[in-house]
């Protein structure tokens, strides 16, 4: 057993965890956070994807000690004030999501996507960039046009604030476990 | 109209199933065949069972003992619009039982076959490597011509020959006829292997058995929370009303989801004899073994056709590999009613057959039967077109059925209900610019690239179970509509309010769906075979009829008057000749005012019972890249025109076809559920060596829906999505022989990944060096 402490959304969390606990597995069971989706265990399908310091991490093959000390952020943790982000705007209005399972790590991994990409992205750059998220209902077709479109609208006052935004902080010090 | 459910999924407030844990929990591990087949001579759990924290050990013999009863699947289809599948010579379909674990025999490798519960999920996977069982192997055969082949080893003692269905229909003596007149026959035989559904969310179960009130209680993500009742009260041996299944998100099904899983019963049973609530939760490898599986169907078909290119007749033989156990003849049964395809063939015969194997039992998998049979005769008249050198369109054209015969009554019995199977044509090639394709083939040679061009016709049917219920219960807060239907994506909660929203004259907002809790869905047909939207919308403008009538009697009592001075306008009930009017949520307030012991509420429940089918039907054409050096393929335009009868959420219903369409060019490029031909293992585990649609390799779609109204329903509506996937196998192949028509075209089977693209490529420069592909 061994204690870690973290933020998550925010909140300051510390707990007694087994060794061996995965991050997906303490953010769904310790902390309750079900929104965060565990679907193949071996870091295939992105339906995991939080961000650990602002970097999206398949949090199913991190193990929760490598969080401590860490900011986690959660799909729970990206509406701000009972706005949506505008990823999941996006997701919404472009009908981006069927049974919703992968959507959670969809729209995280989109997030950090459009975050590190300042220039105007592209469909064949987000198909590139989202290769390690798969979703069974959608064919693609309507996420991607959901990334451009919430791309598109987080640009516009991004610039205007000089590129640091109201987002969680992006400080990359902290790379373990991005998971390969 | 853009979702209701989308709220809760985009801010990670959905309620799947492992999202539920009950305090107390303690979980559930399987212990799983290493072998294709093996005899069972014994359980031997007492090095496991002094494992910390292990709790119990079950076997088959376990079972037994507690009475439980055998799934029972109902795996033959039997409306009257279905195809009578038999066994040889008319018989009684032989269906092995399929108990929770097995007593005899392990018949597919990942077949559960004991169940270790402890107290934490690493402690009973532990102790589950611990429990010794003692296999006897046994001979064993997997792939589908070799199990009904005369020495094959019989998966079932009572069915020495594994064939359980042997069925012919049509008209033999006239299409032998038409056969020895013709000018031309082509034939083929088709091999559409095995894959598997890939719903993101694992499959889990928690079960929960209440000694206070002798209830069970299963969470399980599933196709048909009612249907699950049913059968765990079976398998438990209680009344149904003793069984709760809860299934609120699912994560996806297309299909695997629609038969119930042993793990389901199992937690259910253990949750009894520990007195702890009992969780499964399925890893993803668990997954690909033991989810119910798709397709697998062998088909031999010939075409007779007359110097002008009339078809004159077909002969069709089809041998559906059913696996290890009989969970559903559906793929094999749709298929069968749809071998003539969307053309006007006189003539036909067909033989269906069904074996046993030792795999993983198939099941009705993303459009059903229907994908097989559009592959099978769209491929052979792209032959029939290249090797008589007719176009390819021109002889689909000549031989579609007309709107004129509509409604169609095709050679083997289907009646299609509505179509305009040309106009499909006109429009999709239109929409997919085939005449600009030649200039794009040119400009993608210059690049080095082959070119190909897919085409496909299909019609498929929709029949699914009969009977829907729905309650509409009016609050002072709203409308809420419980029905029996159980979405895994398909967006029920928003098409569904929108239809109930229209027929009360009240907001889309007001209204809720209710699905999927049998404590508060008592009835209903689950979701399967695109019955859904057409099942709900009927029974819910039937309800909404009724509900008008109970408004106005309500309304009428309340202005002391009589029913029929009340008019219903715009969602008011209002007074002739007078100012009086009250909207519903008003006069349900009023309602509930005047029964303060809430036995007088504003509501109706109705049920309906519809057999008709409805065919969709549309057409679909694509291009593709292929690099000669690398066999590589990039799929670069995919169009479709779908007819879905009258469409209520375009935005669903296109979302729908797209992903449909993407599980059809998955099954046609990379994904198989492959068996070692030494050992009988599945190869394809994980993520790793099952190839996925993924998003670096589909396209942008170009989707279009042709609304040709159903006559069979009130609101005229047919089917969306599966026609996505419907003609996708056979439009992608078709480009592949296209782009690949140069050296050949060789005959590649599916999946046709760039290994067999590059060998066949090899092989023909080969025997052709002087070939224009060795430029």
């Amino acid at each position: 057993m061994l204690t870690v402490s973290m933020t998550v959304n925010g909140n300051p969390v510390t707990s007694e965890i087994e060794d061996q606990l995965l991050l997906a597995r303490f953010l769904r069971d310790t902390l309750g956070l079900t929104g965060t989706h565990v679907g193949c265990d071996t870091t295939h399908c992105g339906c995991c994807v939080v961000h650990l310091n602002g970097v999206s991490v398949k949090s199913c093959t991190v193990l929760a000690a490598q969080a401590n000390g860490a900011a986690v952020t959660t799909i729970e943790g990206v509406a701000r004030n009972g706005e949506l982000h505008p990823v999941q705007r996006a997701f919404h209005e472009c009908h981006a999501l069927q049974c919703g399972f992968c959507t959670p790590g969809m729209i995280m991994a989109a997030i950090e996507l459009i975050e590190t990409h300042p220039e105007t992205l592209t469909a064949e750059t987000v198909r590139d960039e989202m290769e390690g998220n798969l979703c069974r209902c959608t064919g693609y077709h309507n996420i991607v046009k959901a990334i451009l479109q919430a791309a598109e609208e987080m640009r516009a006052p991004q610039s205007a604030r000089a590129g640091g935004g109201t987002r969680e902080p992006t400080t990359p010090e902290l790379t373990t476990g991005e998971g390969g | 109209m853009r979702r209701k459910e989308d709220e809760r999924l985009i801010t990670g407030r959905g309620q799947f199933t492992d999202d539920f844990n009950l305090p107390d929990q303690v979980w559930a591990v399987m212990v799983r065949s290493p072998h294709p087949h093996a005899r069972i001579n014994g359980v031997d759990s007492v090095a496991a069972a002094s494992m910390p924290g292990v709790l119990g050990i079950y076997s088959g013999a376990d079972c037994v003992a507690d009475g439980l009863g055998e799934i029972p699947h109902n795996p033959v289809p039997s409306t009257q619009y279905d195809v009578k599948l038999t066994a040889r010579g008319g018989g009684k379909v032989f269906i092995g039982s399929h108990t929770l674990l097995p007593t005899d025999k392990a018949r597919y490798v990942g077949e559960a076959v004991a169940m270790v519960v402890a107290a934490t999920q690493d402690q009973a996977q532990t102790a589950a490597e611990a429990v010794a069982v003692d296999f006897e192997p046994l001979r064993w055969v997997a792939e589908t011509a070799a199990a009904s082949a005369p020495d094959a080893p019989s998966v079932w003692d009572e069915l020495p020959d594994n064939i359980l269905v042997d069925s012919s229909f049509g008209n033999v003596e006239a299409t032998d006829a038409a056969f020895a007149r013709a000018k031309h026959v082509v034939s083929m035989t088709h091999v559409i292997g095995r894959v598997t559904g890939v719903p993101l969310e694992p499959r889990a179960a928690l079960g929960w058995y209440d000694a206070k009130t002798d209830r069970y209680t299963i969470y399980a993500g599933s196709g048909g929370a009612v249907r699950q009742k049913q059968e765990f009260a079976r398998v438990l041996g209680v009344e149904p009303a003793q069984v709760r299944i809860v299934s609120l998100d699912v994560g996806g099904n297309f299909g695997t989801r629609n038969r119930a899983y042993v793990e389901f019963g199992l937690v259910a049973w253990a949750s009894r004899k520990l007195g702890r609530p009992v969780k499964f939760r399925a890893e993803r490898s668990e997954s690909f073994l033991t989810d119910y599986q798709g397709r697998d169907l062998i088909s031999e078909v010939s075409l007779a056709i007359d110097a002008d290119g009339r078809f004159l007749a077909i002969r069709a033989s089809n041998l559906s590999n059913v696996g290890s156990r009989c969970v559903s003849l559906s793929p094999l049964s749709k298929g069968s009613g749809l071998i003539t395809g969307s053309y006007d063939i006189p003539y036909a015969t067909l033989r269906s057959r069904a074996t046993y194997s030792n795999t993983m039992p198939t099941q009705a998998y993303r459009s059903s039967g229907r994908p097989e049979v559009t592959f099978a005769i769209e491929r052979l008249i792209d032959k029939a077109a290249r090797v008589l050198g007719f176009d390819r369109l021109d002889l689909r054209r000549r031989n579609l059925v007309p709107p004129s015969k509509m409604p169609y009554q095709n050679a083997v019995g289907s009646t299609y209900d509505s179509g305009e199977y040309e106009r499909n044509m006109d429009r999709l090639l239109k929409l997919g610019d085939w005449d600009g394709a030649e200039a794009r083939r040119q400009e993608a040679r210059q690049r080095g690239m082959l070119f190909g061009l897919g085409f496909a016709n299909y019609v498929e049917s929709s029949i699914g179970s009969p009977r829907e219920r729905a309650d509409l219960i009016v609050k002072p807060q709203g409308v809420e509509v419980v029905i029996g239907t159980q979405p895994a994506g398909q967006g029920h909660e928003t098409s569904f309010a929108q239809v109930t929203a229209d027929l009360l004259g009240i907001g889309f907002e007001q209204v809720k769906i209710v699905l999927g809790d049998t404590d508060i869905v008592s009835a209903g047909g689950g979701t399967h075979s695109g019955r859904s939207m057409r099942h709900a919308s009927t029974v819910i403008s039937l309800a909404a009829v009724d509900l008008i009538e109970k408004g106005k009697q309500h309304a009428a009592e309340l202005f002391e008057t009589t029913a029929d001075k009340i008019d219903f306008v715009d969602g008011s009930f209002r007074i002739a000749a007078s100012n009086h009017s009250v909207d519903w949520f008003e006069l349900a307030g009023l309602v509930e005012k005047a029964s303060p012991d809430g036995s007088n509420r504003l509501w109706v429940r109705r049920d309906n019972e519809m057999h008709t089918p409805v065919f969709p039907n549309g057409a679909c054409m694509c291009e593709i890249e292929i690099d000669p050096e690398t066999g590589g393929l990039e799929i670069t335009r995919y169009s479709t025109v779908d007819d879905v009868g009258r469409c209520i959420n375009p935005l669903i219903v296109h979302g729908q076809t797209h992903g449909g369409i993407a599980q059809g060019v998955g099954q046609a490029l990379w994904e198989s559920c492959y068996i070692d031909p030494d050992s009988g293992q599945p190869l394809n585990g994980s993520f790793s060596d099952y190839g996925m649609p993924r998003f670096d390799n589909m396209p942008f779609f170009k989707t279009e829906i042709a609304e040709v109204i159903s006559p069979t329903n009130p609101l005229g509506i047919k089917a969306g999505g599966e026609g996505g996937t419907t003609p996708a196998l056979a439009v992608i192949m078709s480009a592949v022989e296209d782009a690949l028509a140069e050296f050949g075209p060789p005959e590649i089977t599916m999946p046709a990944t760039p290994l067999k693209i590059w060998t066949a490529i090899q092989q023909a420069r080969q025997l052709n060096p002087t070939g224009r592909g060795n430029a």
